[in-house]
């Protein structure tokens, strides 16, 4: 797995294969581009993989969302640490971190779930839960002008 | 007799739970099911049951005899209980 920049890197979280923005190499932290988990780049069978960095922590849930709205200037609800505990309530009774406002249980619906990665926030100013809005930065510094 | 106020929930949403601590401030009593807690059979009949009413899977949904209020809000809340 020398040769040559590697295509992607498949992202346990999201199932992305993501282009990584820079050198991989075995152990080196990455973040998906696609769900913004902090990953462990690991060489497997002929493609890169990233192991989840943390996994199952309160760190690691935390990082993961502020990670995404980092990468898609997102910000966060008023609300944002009551639905982080929603989120450590899914993990102790469900498994994983899933959406708390929603009934479901599989990786469609890990946080950011599959609607909020394709463009749910774009579309409706926030995602389902409320957790992640709608960037407002550039009309801010307007008016702060 | 007052209508009877139930509550259908999500144990881990934040916003049900500030809808259940709303209503137990106003001193309303009401039943709530914690939809994500029901074993399968029952919370696929509940699951219908609030899609009928309410066309998705939102929540919470208060229910007041013929009035349904999904998504916690207060004003609405206070309005279908008289408050
Ligand atoms: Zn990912």
């Amino acid at each position: 797995m020398t040769d040559g920049p590697p295509a992607r890197v498949f992202c346990p979280v999201c199932s992305a294969r993501f282009p990584p923005k820079e050198d991989v190499a075995e152990g080196k932290l990455v973040r998906c581009s696609v769900c913004g988990q902090l990953l462990v780049l690991r060489a497997g069978n002929g493609e890169w993989s990233g192991e989840r960095y943390a996994q199952l922590t309160d760190d690691e849930i935390r990082d993961r969302v502020n990670g995404f709205a980092g990468l898609r200037d997102y910000h966060f609800s008023e609300m944002k640490e009551e639905i982080l505990e929603g989120l450590l309530a899914k993990r102790d009774a469900f498994g994983d971190f899933y959406c708390p406002c929603r009934v479901e249980h599989n990786s469609d619906y890990q946080c950011p779930c599959k609607p909020t990665r394709g463009g749910d926030v774009e579309r409706h100013g926030k995602c389902h839960c409320g957790l992640f809005l709608k960037g407002m930065k550039r009309n801010r510094s307007a008016l702060a002008i | 007799m007052p209508d009877v106020v139930k509550i259908f929930a999500l144990s881990t949403c934040p916003y049900c739970r500030r809808t259940k601590r709303f209503l137990s401030e106003k001193n309303v009593e009401y039943e709530a099911v914690d939809v994500d807690l029901l074993d399968d059979a029952e919370q696929e009949r509940v699951l219908e049951e609030i899609e009928e009413m309410t066309g998705r899977h939102s929540f919470p949904v208060v229910v007041v005899g013929s009035e349904i209020v999904v998504g916690h809000d207060e004003e609405k809340l206070k309005k279908v209980l008289g408050l």
